[in-house]
């Protein structure tokens, strides 16, 4: 990607002294180019972002069709807490058999294999002991899906492998980290005609569900704004010795100023906007607090003979993304690791008619309303009685199984489940690769505006224009899981 | 008559960056059905904007084809086409234009797709609406076709429509709850007023029934938008009920056995502080003072009860009412008068 010379917040938003360094420096200072221009000038103007061409051959992937499967083989890569937590959940689903399991670390491989040998399945085959082991693995012909939970760093590398395999790809969240990684997946993904997917549970959440139902319904009105994030205080894991293998989450902070992990929040809110289905994300700037949290902790719970106490953390403990789409709505997107906080993924979403926020208020859905002309009084009410009335089906119809079966309240299985089923069913992803790569671009959209002081920063179209068009996605149609033989 | 044409397919939508959506967004000349009928009266002719009926099965993205009739006497041009459902449902493209002109009784399609959410139960008006703006043709400029689609059945009278304890005993006020904030009116001074459970009241030329509900039930609508079957034919139709909290006005739409539909604005005062005829209301009956969480007071105050109505079309059977999406307006009854 073509990187644009850094520009300091003075710079931008000087006034006399600055004017003339721009005008020397970057030049076109006093002109204003619109949005994507190739020129650096005007403090308003959004930094541009390069759009490569399709290349021969390459087609869209956007409502293209899963093949029929009967039944789907997983392969998985990356065993630490988040791959082997989801192991059973993929065995559980009708119709599903995990078919490999791959770690660098082969205990690890071995440990999962028993445990699905313990619950009755097949014995999935091993492999590790090596960093390319994963692709040894791809090399099996027995495998319909790579399910890719390996430290953020590998995301890109092996979700691409996979599809280049002829596999397609379910990756956990980010699926890369950088823009050009991003593009290469979109290439890839419309080169090989595999499906790569973000692996965002939280896409099939239930009150997320239900608000992207309501959404459409128009319980909102017309939606103006809408607000989520990952507010999750990791510290004591962070600064864990087992939990992140190798520490590999905490070293982000200490190398990378971004917003790590946004997508939790943002995509049930893009899904409600109708990101990349009628309307696309066209601008990003962030903001950041400073890096306090992480040594804060440190000093007050960390052995000094604790190798972190060599570290130095830049990340700002919160950063927040504010995105502008097409249609004039505004999302901010959080993203803080590092404070002490009760959890929120906020999923707060308005418009002309009412707002809904999560993680506040008193019902035991978490939830709380005020929709015109259901409500007036300038008070909240609970989300129950809403949240029953738009339940997704998926949640109707395996929202027991969900809760028996997998992590993060059932989360997890729905979305193991659902993907089993379009792939079975041969029907159309709700998640796809444009979706994926737009939901993470904050990670590197972020670095650039944090590094331009600010600035707003021109979103990639991973769609290159298709966004325009009406389609379904995660707000779909009820039917069943076809019947096991 | 003109034969029919063909206009060539639109390009990418000015109002959208489309790229890769034309070709889903084709605008043609409906084939010449018109041609065998007679010619239309200049004078009278109007534009024919129509909208089909919207499939509601969704969750769905659903095309619906806008007919535009070119009846005036001009040759149309520079034609525009926008359409919208319910708020909230997006629709793809938000206007379309036809490059060309249309000859006199001519008629152009513009397709149009819309998100359809799922079905709830319960009863839903889905309204949608096309305008063509132009120049040319019948000289207006613009013109409008709009299609309701109605969903599920009414409630069958206004009573299975209660949601609100607006009346309490003196003896037992906790069930009350008028105002949001726990108040209701006193049964016993409603009765001293005249106003017992049944009992028929007139005002504004209607007989209307005071809700036959104990104190401590519902017996009033918080309006938001519930649609209520109501038969009769008759020249206006009168709402008993008083407001809460400020602004307590809105529209209610009547609904004919025609298919049909008229709307009208009316409003009640806040049941204690408002001018008496504010929103153009009638006072039929103050109470003393107020039943609160803890028992009877506000006495000296009244607590009052108004009339108002919507007019009717006389000419039509009136099948059902959609209240008004206002839920600070309390409806205790509702009739129609000759």
């Amino acid at each position: 990607m073509p990187e644009l010379p850094a520009v300091s917040r003075r710079l931008l938003l000087g006034g006399a002294l600055a004017t003339g360094a721009a005008a020397a420096g970057v030049g076109a200072a006093q002109a204003a180019p619109a949005a994507g221009a190739a020129a650096a000038g005007g403090g308003d103007a959004p930094l541009p972002v390069h759009t490569p061409p399709r290349r021969r051959g390459q087609r869209s992937m956007i409502d293209v069709p899963f093949d029929v499967h009967g039944t789907v083989r997983v392969g998985m890569i990356g065993l630490g807490n988040r791959g082997s937590g989801m192991a059973e959940g993929w065995a559980a689903v009708p119709g599903c058999r995990v078919t490999a399991v791959c770690d660098i670390r082969a205990d690890r491989a071995t440990s999962v294999a028993n445990r699905l040998v313990a619950l009755g399945k097949p014995r999935p085959a091993e492999y590790g002991g090596s960093a390319d082991a994963y692709a040894q693995m791809l090399k099996r012909d027995d495998i319909d899906l790579v399910y890719i939970a390996t430290p953020w760093e590998f995301h890109h590398r092996q979700g691409k492998a996979a599809l280049e395999a002829g596999k397609h790809a379910i990756v956990e969240l980010p699926i890369a980290t950088e823009l050009d990684e991003l593009w290469d997946l979109v290439d890839t993904s419309e080169r090989t005609r595999r499906h790569l997917m973000l692996s965002e549970n939280c896409s099939y959440g239930r009150n997320e569900l239900a608000m992207l139902k309501m959404a459409h319904d128009g319980l909102f009105g017309d939606v103006t704004n809408g607000h989520g994030g990952y507010l999750h205080d990791l510290r004591e894991l962070l600064f864990s010795d087992t939990y992140y293998t190798d520490s590999w989450r905490r070293l982000w902070h200490t190398r990378s100023t971004a917003s790590f992990y946004p997508m939790h929040g943002l995509a049930p809110i893009a899904a409600a906007m109708d990101i990349n289905r009628g309307d696309r994300m066209t601008v990003l700037r962030a903001t950041a607090t400073e890096p306090k949290g992480l040594a804060d902790y440190r000093e007050r719970f960390i052995d000094r003979s604790h190798p972190s106490w060599k570290e130095t953390y830049v990340n700002g403990d919160l950063v927040t993304c504010l995105i502008d789409t097409a249609m004039g709505r505004v999302i901010r997107a959080e993203h803080d690791v590092s404070s002490p906080r009760p959890y929120s993924r906020i999923n707060s979403l308005a418009g002309s008619r009412g707002i809904f926020e999560d993680y506040a208020g008193t019902s035991a859905t978490g939830g709380r309303i005020y929709v015109e002309p259901d409500h007036s009084g300038h008070s909240w009410r609970d989300f129950d009685s809403y949240r029953k009335e738009f339940d997704h089906w998926l949640w109707k119809k395996i929202g027991d199984d969900a809760e028996n079966n997998g992590g993060h309240g059932g989360m997890d299985y729905i979305l193991q489940w659902r993907t089993v089923q379009a792939m079975r069913a041969g029907l159309v992803p709700d998640i796809d690769v444009y979706d994926s790569a737009a939901w993470c671009a904050p990670v590197p959209l972020s670095v650039k505006s944090l590094a331009a002081g600010g600035r707003p920063v021109a979103y990639p179209d991973f769609t290159r224009g298709s966004w325009v068009n009406l389609r379904m996605g995660l707000d779909s149609r009820e039917s069943d899981m076809p019947p096991v033989a | 008559m003109s034969v029919s044409r063909w206009l060539r397919p639109l390009g990418p939508l000015r109002a959208v960056r489309a790229v890769a959506v034309a070709a889903s967004l084709a605008l043609v000349a409906a084939p010449a059905a018109s041609a065998a009928e007679p010619p239309a009266d200049p004078a009278a002719a109007r534009t024919e904007v129509t909208v089909p009926p919207v499939d509601l099965d969704g969750p769905a993205i659903t095309t619906v084809t806008v007919r535009v009739k070119n009846a005036g006497p001009q040759r149309m041009r520079s034609l525009k086409v926008t359409f919208a459902g319910p708020v909230g449902w997006a629709v793809q493209p938000s206007v379309t234009a036809v490059s060309g002109s249309l000859g006199v009784g001519d008629s152009a399609r513009a397709e149009f797709r819309i998100r359809v959410p799922e079905k709830r139960p319960g009863f839903a008006l889905r309204t949608f609406t096309a305008t063509a703006t132009y120049s040319g043709g019948d000289g207006a400029g613009a013109a409008t076709g709009t299609r309701t689609e109605v969903v599920g059945s009414p409630l069958p009278d206004l009573a299975a429509a209660y949601d609100n304890v607006g009346v309490t005993d003196e003896s037992d006020t906790a069930p009350g709850d008028y105002d949001g904030d726990g108040n209701s009116f006193s049964a016993q001074k409603l009765a001293a007023v005249g106003l017992t459970p049944g009992t028929t009241v007139r005002a504004l030329g209607a007989e209307l029934a005071w809700p036959d509900a104990e104190p401590g039930t519902p017996g009033n609508v918080s309006s938001a938008g519930q649609a209520i079957t109501l038969n009769g034919q008759g020249s206006r139709l009168v709402f008993l009920g008083s407001g809460v909290g400020s602004a307590a006005t809105g529209t209610a739409t009547v609904h004919y056995t025609d298919g049909t539909s008229s709307r009208g604005q009316f409003g009640f005062p806040n049941w204690s502080f408002d001018p008496a005829d504010l929103h153009g209301a009638t006072l039929v009956a103050s109470a003393d003072g107020r039943n609160r969480p803890d028992g009877y007071g506000n006495a000296g105050i009244a607590y009052r009860i108004f009339a108002h109505s919507v007019p009717l079309d006389a000419s039509k059977q009136v099948a059902f009412v959609v209240l008004p999406s206002n839920g600070n307006v309390h409806v205790f009854a509702m009739a129609v008068a000759p």
